[in-house]
């Protein structure tokens, strides 16, 4: 059992994580045209939403479905109430990108004042390990990975063969012909929130799972990592954050094994930066990052 | 007064002018040229540093770790603040504003902001790391004792010196041609590269200017509180920035400067005052909430904030002798006559093609557009007609043939190199920059003008006025003969259709262009002046202007185009004159019907 074989078995669960954020986080922007700066925020109040859950009593899995369907909530209510006013208006590109950055500042900053700075974590059950393949992991842990894989096939499975995801992807290309069409674009974005919402607060969730413990500061480093996989893969690719997704899990992981855990972050980072320089629309994208906006 | 109130009212003008500093840095960047630099703060904290590391004592195994520590005497930290923060722009720049779109500058930047924090944060050796430094002397430590208040009087001084030359260059810079240009490319982009606008150029100018005012406030906050640490620039305080801008009025720098005292300092310190409540860390955290709801506020109720960038209104006639001078102002299209040989193509396209993931927009065309000819492109929608026009003009590259320009091969040069060498192109979707008149959107098109380059823009008003004058009448002249005088000092945004085209019909004439290529200029435009415009284009071409036009009037083509090139799926499938065309029932079949 060696040093790197653990890392890499610590790098899928932390893919797993990111994935389940970076997807959620990639259809919004590649559907709803819209880089949602809040994702971080929402995530991290989705965990503390599932760490009310498991404090009163009930099992993690439960907070999960709680912090899922609060995090759909809450984005959806997001949506409506802030930026689909603005949108209307003809804002700018850009002007968004503020708007929602503004919004992430106020959503983080409101759940400081109510939970405070301290760090807080799960009682989670069941610790026993798991061997795979030279892999040791917690049960946990491989639920995470269940649950990414799950949600990775329902994705796919939600944009080929459905459609609800055909109208999607017709959205994301032209709104204006695919409302011509008959597809009722604005019923169409609202389920994109409120998937990509479910997405988002049941990955605060495993995120904080993953992590030993949590606290509000959490939220911005989540939007970091999602941010590096999401256009790592390509932005608005859902299949290029996946692939996003494992490459910063592992590289991060397999760095900190390597190097010094200071560097994981870093070391994705730097990895980042060297995608932006030779192929800046992302992996699997062809036109992504290039071209003016709109 | 107490000692400590007295101090307190010090550190605020210190602020003041740093965070003034600051904004107007950041109004150049955002308010004026567009660049979303949500890692502002980084350019800041690099001043600060290299501040520190010059001016302390070498650090040989002291308490704190750090390079250099060069001792060097004031004012050289606060210079090489400047010079640090103006070089960090050169790689960040050249990183992110070449190539990406501005939604993914702006998170780049931001993702930028948070590495560099964390990489430095946790490098120890480098910057004392986390800890940060301390004991950072204050400037002429050891001439004159530094903690009396004549010395804070000194330091209030040397700081309102450092604002009023920002404030001065960024003052010439925006009220120049150069800062003319810089809004139009905040207002659009591909408008501004047709115009043989460098946008490459002008962001990394733009970008490092502002890292060098952002380094050298950071120097002398530093000189000031004699500490630095990663705590100080984590990325929330560019937000604090932005906020101030919008606030305030981004594009005017007087808006920057009231932003940076109402938002960052007065707004921060007021709060000071509310009385401790709540579990700890419970204000700090409405204060960001609150800056969050300005912005939101703000944007939403007043977007253009307090002191909104001001409309730019010529006087009504230049200081001269009244009516008597009119000056026979060269036609535009003058310079093509005296180069071009009539009958060779000006330019020339040669097996020309364009793909967009498989689907072949262009698929192999060639043509020449010759002078004293307005050669007519029609064909049915999706022919291929725009995307050709944008090949042929560098807005998209090329996927395949080549594009020749007088002889010279362009094929590969972007958008203002070949709008340099006269060729010039309109676009098929209104291109106005809205938020300049339009005569400053004719101005901006005028080549070679003296006050249109950063260092002619500093140089002051007195060095290009004499040749903005001369702009300004040939720019009235083309308005009178469209009509378009009244209409002067209005925002472009704010016309019709019709009228929107033609500006942008007359801003390519400004440039003198020796080729036009224009995507639809009739489209939407009143029909007493489509016969203004037909017959202005008529003069063009007897000037020997070599015209390109795509139209879909075919009384319009008939009465002025000669040749006619029917392009239809991608591809060429005939050209003559289009009594000739129409005799052929293939033609016919594909486009004419009718």
């Amino acid at each position: 059992m060696s040093l790197y074989a653990a890392a890499a078995g610590f790098g899928l669960v932390s893919a797993s994580v990111i994935a389940i954020a970076a997807v959620g986080f990639t259809m919004q922007f590649g559907i709803t045209n819209l880089i949602n700066l809040a994702y971080g925020g929402i995530m991290i109040t989705a965990a503390f939403v599932a760490y009310g859950v498991n404090r009163a009593g009930f099992s993690i899995w439960t907070g999960l479905a709680v912090a899922a369907a609060g995090g759909a909530v809450a984005s959806l209510a997001l949506h409506r109430v802030l930026y689909a006013p603005f949108l209307r208006r003809g804002t700018s590109h850009i002007g968004m990108v503020i708007v929602s950055l503004a919004a992430a500042l106020m959503l983080s900053n409101v759940l400081l004042a109510l939970v405070g700075y301290d760090n807080v974590s799960y009682v989670v059950a069941d610790e026993a390990a798991v061997t795979a393949g030279g892999l040791i992991l917690t049960r946990v842990q491989v639920v995470v990975i269940g649950i990414a894989v799950a949600a990775m096939l329902a994705i796919h499975a939600l944009l080929t063969f459905t459609r609800l995801g055909k109208a999607m992807r017709a959205t994301a290309t032209n709104p204006t012909l695919a409302r011509n069409c008959g597809i009722p674009t604005g019923r169409i974005i609202d389920a994109v929130w409120l998937i990509t919402g479910a997405l988002c607060g049941a990955a605060g969730t495993v995120a904080a799972i993953d992590s030993a413990s949590f606290g509000v500061a959490n939220g911005s480093t989540y939007l970091i990592v999602i941010l590096a996989a999401a256009v790592l893969g390509g932005a608005g690719q859902p299949y290029g954050a996946m692939l996003g997704a494992v490459l910063i899990g592992e590289i991060t992981e397999l760095s900190a094994a390597v190097l010094s855990p200071q560097y994981k972050s870093v070391v994705a980072f730097a990895i980042l930066v060297v995608v932006m320089i030779l192929r800046p629309q992302g992996l699997l994208s062809k036109i992504g990052a290039l071209g003016p906006a709109g | 007064m107490t000692a400590s109130e007295l101090y307190y009212l010090f550190t605020l003008a210190v602020y003041a002018g740093v965070d003034g500093m600051a904004c107007i840095g950041l109004n150049l960047q955002f308010g004026v040229a567009g660049l979303v630099n949500f890692g502002f703060i980084i350019f800041q904290a690099a001043g600060a540093y290299a501040a520190a590391v010059l001016s302390m004592p070498p650090a040989n195994g002291g308490f704190q770790q750090y390079v250099l520590g060069l001792r060097l005497p004031f004012p050289l930290p606060w210079l090489g603040g400047a010079v640090a923060g103006g070089l960090l722009a050169v790689p960040i720049g050249l990183l992110v504003l070449r190539r990406l779109r501005t939604d993914y500058q702006a998170i780049s930047l931001l993702v930028l902001s948070v590495i560099a924090n964390l990489v430095i944060t946790n490098a120890r050796p480098f910057l004392n790391g986390a800890a940060g430094l301390s004991l950072v002397p204050p400037p002429l430590t050891g001439l004159v004792d530094t903690t009396t208040a004549g010395y804070q009087w000194l330091y209030i001084v040397l700081t309102a010196f450092c604002l009023a030359i920002v404030l001065l260059a960024a003052n010439r810079i925006v009220n120049s041609p150069y800062g003319r240009t810089l809004r139009a490319m905040r207002e659009r982009e591909p408008a501004a590269a047709a115009l043989g606008k460098d946008l490459v150029r002008l962001k990394m100018e733009t970008f490092v200017l502002g890292g060098v005012i952002a380094g050298l406030s950071g120097a002398i906050l530093v000189g000031f509180i004699g500490v630095w640490a990663p705590a100080t620039w984590l990325y929330p305080e560019t937000i604090v920035l932005f906020a101030a801008l919008i606030v305030g009025g981004r594009g005017n720098n007087l808006g920057a400067l009231l932003g940076a005292l109402l938002v960052p300092v007065g707004f921060e310190e007021a709060t000071r005052f509310i009385p401790e409540f709540g579990p700890p860390g419970f204000i700090p955290a409405m204060q960001w909430v609150a800056i969050g709801l300005l912005i939101i506020g703000f944007l939403w109720f007043r977007p253009r904030g307090l002191l909104p960038e001001p409309r730019r209104v010529f006087a009504e006639s230049p200081a001269r002798g009244g009516a008597a001078r009119v000056e026979e102002t060269p036609r535009p299209g003058a310079r093509g006559i005296a180069s071009a040989v009539p009958s060779t193509p000006l330019l020339r396209a040669d097996d020309v093609a364009r793909r967009f993931e498989g689907l072949r927009a262009v698929d192999g065309v060639s043509l020449d557009v010759s002078p004293g000819r307005i050669t007519g492109l029609i064909g049915p929608n999706g022919a291929g007609k725009s995307t050709l026009l944008a090949v042929l003009a560098g807005t998209l590259p090329a996927s395949a043939g080549r594009i020749l320009m007088d002889g010279e091969e362009v094929t590969r040069f972007p958008a203002y190199q070949r709008a340099r060498r006269g060729l010039v192109r309109t676009f098929q979707l209104s291109s106005e920059f809205a938020q300049l008149t339009v005569l400053e959107n004719l101005l901006v098109a005028a080549p070679a003008h003296p006050g249109d380059s950063f260092l002619g823009a500093l140089r002051g008003k007195p060095y290009w006025w004499a040749d903005e004058l001369r702009l300004v009448e040939r720019a009235r002249e083309l308005l009178a003969r469209f009509r378009m005088s009244a209409a002067e000092s209005e925002y472009a945004g704010n016309l019709s259709g019709g009228q929107k085209r033609l500006v942008e019909i007359m801003r390519a004439l400004m440039l003198m262009p020796r080729v036009l290529l224009l995507d639809e200029p009739m489209a939407g435009v009143h029909p007493s002046i489509v016969g203004e415009i037909a017959s202005f284009l008529e003069a063009l071409r007897e000037d020997g202007l070599a015209i390109l036009m795509v139209e879909h009037e075919l009384s319009m083509v008939e009465r002025l185009c000669d040749p006619v090139i029917v392009m239809a799926q991608g591809q060429v499938i005939g050209r003559g004159s289009l009594s000739a065309l129409r005799r052929q029932r293939t033609i016919v079949e594909a486009y004419l019907a009718g």
